[in-house]
């Protein structure tokens, strides 16, 4: 019998080849790993199921998990309202039926797309140089950047789903504003809600982000426990966050299928604010001097030096090594756990791994790894990759759960063994849209990096701790222009991958 | 003739009352009745796909849910919405009906390619399948050659017993005796149609309605009054 050889992967096997990046993580491991921190991680283990009970603990950790989640509900609640307002200029439709041409709107997004590719610790930090520690430094660091990923997904999906019905309005005589809020907005409302859930999420892990790096919060206190080894302290905090988690959840999705969901992120400023009265939030209105950094920076004569201070191919080639690393690893690693351990049962226990990944914030997972080995790209690429497996295998187990299994059921009653069903079942029927998540996803990581290069010592992300320490403002404005560069140019190649998978992802 | 499946009182609920039937090998039978009268849940009692709440189904003379892989594969079923996997191609669906007889590895090595492409090719002949399509996504071919590609998979599977669900539905007159005919060339079937005018191509005639089994009869008892009422309204 003769059979070609032509080794041409199909979709659902792709999901899967990331996953060969975990030998060499293994690998890297191997050779940098150390014993010294073993106890250390075992007594980390064993404090999950002794966490401190202690009431002052309990009390000052209630205190940050309050703060966190107002900072979360207010950069949510406006980066949601402005960035619905700024997402209808960005769509080229609206842009077309309201001026006729669609430049303004392709200007207005060229415009915006640099604060969204600056990570939001980055803003964080670089507003805390200007106005000092203030509530509204975070929620600023937050809602810029997420106002602009709103608005730009708000435009995709206004572009994406122009009603049939538009070209008869358009005929009809009616207004501009009447053609749009009848024939574009009904069937935003649905996607809307969706992605306004989710941001939510997001914003409660940025702020958690912020708060490792100082800028209050649940954040600051996990870090301030692992860094001083009180393992105990730090798992009452996980558990008061993961509690929060899984209530926050629940809630939206209630919301979600409530069509006023919407009135929500306008009321949660208010009811933010009015949460915070009692608790040392500092949300006083910030006064700071941008005269100085910006008198810095005008002057030009060091703009040059300073941009040939650092090996720029160095750095950028780990900063994409990094994200690479976390991208392979964050992909490969829930389709191949699905694969290795299929069943309804195992759904359920993945499920809650995942759950378990996403909740501690990727600087503090590249702390613990650092107990077991020396820093390097590969740990700070496995660091990344666990907190982003946590949120692929979320999305795969949504997928799965909204396909059904009945093909597995299908492949598995003509005698297929519950792997091989898996594989050519449920794996093969979300692996387009797993794929194009991923995509997303490795975006995400590009932006991410500037988080654990601040921990691994590694990328662009350390050079810009290293700068921003030493108030060299002109690197950090290289650092910053290169990293927005970087994150754009990612994110233009992941639409065309996208589109040459003819899918597109839901930006989370 | 060896008896292959046996129903003993299995029932589903309001979908399907108590009904004992056994069907044996190298007989071809065939399931009539309205729309609703319970044809797809008694395939798919048959198959495993559904457990009866009451009663027994064994596969030669085994519970059905002690079958083991091996006994599992010898019972194929041709599913009325296809059930193809919509991200491989034609060949690549077609040799999904030989992973009962492998394991893991050749799964994966079917993933990377084609493979076993002259058996496929074959079957393809068979079905009247053009060969161009080997290499083609199934979600880029239309309902017939999708129909065709269903069916090529249930060949590769070698099965002892075909359950086919209205097969030929939404196929023209010459796809349908295609169809028909490499069907009936399989050892024993059941096969749910909505053509009493074919019955004369089949061993045995079984009659659904509102659940209940009211025909069980060869093909040339059947008498035209009881067709009418099979498919009279209540």
């Amino acid at each position: 019998m003769a059979v070609r050889i032509t080794l041409k992967p199909a979709l659902p096997l792709i999901p899967l080849l990331p996953g060969l990046s975990l030998l060499g993580i293994v690998a890297a491991l191997l050779r940098d790993g150390h014993g010294g921190g073993l106890p250390l991680l075992q007594e980390f283990a064993v404090a999950a199921v002794h966490p401190s009970l202690d009431p002052v603990v309990l009390g000052s950790l209630l205190n940050g998990l309050q703060i966190t989640l107002i900072i979360a509900l207010l950069s949510w609640g406006i980066s949601s309202v402005l960035g619905v307002g700024l997402g209808l200029l960005c769509s080229i439709t609206v842009s077309e039926i309201v001026t006729g041409v669609s430049w303004p709107a392709v200007l207005l997004r060229r415009c915006l797309a640099p604060l969204r590719a600056v990570h939001e610790l980055i803003w964080g930090l670089l507003l805390l140089q200007v106005f000092g520690l203030n509530g509204w430094v975070a929620v600023c660091a937050i809602a810029i950047p997420y106002t602009v990923l709103m608005a730009r997904v708000i435009a995709d999906q206004v572009d994406c789903h122009v009603s049939p019905a538009l070209p008869v309005l358009k005929g009809s005589g009616a207004a501009p504003w009447a053609v749009i809020f009848t024939g574009l907005v009904p069937p935003l409302v649905q996607p809307l809600c969706d992605h306004i859930g989710h941001r939510l999420d997001c914003a409660l892990r940025s702020t958690l982000i912020l708060g490792v790096f100082g800028l209050g919060g649940l954040g600051t206190d996990l870090s301030l426990s692992l860094r001083s080894l009180q393992f105990q302290e730090m798992w009452s905090g996980l558990w008061l966050l993961a509690i929060a988690m899984v209530i926050l959840d629940r809630c939206l999705r209630m919301l979600r299928a409530w069509s006023r969901m919407l009135i929500i992120p306008v009321l949660s400023p208010l009811i933010a604010i009015t949460w915070g009265t009692h608790l040392d939030l500092q949300l006083s209105w910030p006064v700071g001097q941008w005269s100085a950094l910006f008198a810095n920076v005008m002057d030009g004569s060091q703009g040059l030096s300073a941009a040939l201070e650092i090996s720029w191919p160095g750095v950028i080639a780990s900063t994409l090594w990094i994200t690479l690393i976390a991208g392979c690893f964050a992909t490969g690693l829930p389709p191949l756990l699905l694969l290795a351990w299929p069943g309804q049962t195992s759904l359920r226990i993945q499920d809650l791994l995942w759950r378990a990944f996403r909740l501690l914030p990727a600087p503090l997972t590249a702390l613990l790894l650092l107990m077991l080995a020396k820093p390097s790209l590969a740990l700070a690429g496995l660091a990344l990759g666990l907190h982003h497996s946590g949120v692929m295998g979320r999305v795969l187990m949504d997928d799965i759960r909204n396909t059904g299994l009945r093909s597995a059921q299908t492949l598995k009653s003509c005698g297929a063994s519950p792997r091989v069903s898996w594989l050519y079942g449920p794996l093969a029927d979300v692996s387009r849209q797993y794929l194009t998540y991923a995509i997303y996803r490795i975006d995400v990581i590009l932006r991410d990096t500037a988080i654990i290069g601040l921990v691994g010592g590694a990328g662009l992300g350390w050079q810009l701790m290293e700068a921003l320490s030493s108030f060299h403002w002109w690197l950090v404005f290289w650092i910053v222009l290169t990293s927005a560069v970087l994150t754009l140019l990612g994110e233009s190649l992941g639409e065309r991958l996208q589109g040459s998978w003819n899918s597109r992802a839901m930006a989370l | 003739m060896t008896a292959l499946l046996e129903l003993t009182q299995a029932c589903l609920g309001q979908r399907l009352q108590p009904i004992t039937l056994t069907l044996r090998a190298d007989e071809r039978v065939v399931l009539l009745g309205a729309s609703g009268a319970g044809k797809t849940t008694l395939l798919k009692l048959c198959n495993g796909a559904l457990e009866p709440e009451a009663g027994s189904v064994h596969w030669c003379g085994q519970p059905h849910q002690h079958l083991s892989r091996r006994q599992q594969r010898r019972i194929g079923t041709l599913w009325q919405d296809l059930r193809l996997v919509e991200e491989l191609s034609v060949i690549q669906n077609i040799n999904s009906g030989a992973l009962g007889r492998h394991g893991l590895l050749w799964a994966l090595r079917n993933l990377m390619g084609p493979l076993e492409q002259d058996c496929c090719l074959e079957l393809m002949n068979q079905v009247n399948l053009d060969a161009s399509l080997l290499n083609q996504p199934v979600r880029e071919l239309s309902g017939g050659q999708r129909q065709r590609v269903a069916l090529a998979r249930l060949l590769r599977q070698l099965p002892e017993m075909v359950l086919a669900d209205e097969p030929l539905s939404a196929l023209d007159p010459t796809l349908a005796d295609d169809v028909l005919n490499t069907l009936l060339l399989l050892p024993a079937s059941l096969i749910s149609l909505h053509r009493p005018d074919l019955i004369h191509r089949f061993d045995r005639v079984l009659g659904l309605r509102h659940g209940a089994l009211v025909i069980d009869a060869a093909p040339e008892t059947i008498h035209r009054d009881q067709m009418e009422w099979l498919y009279a309204s209540p």
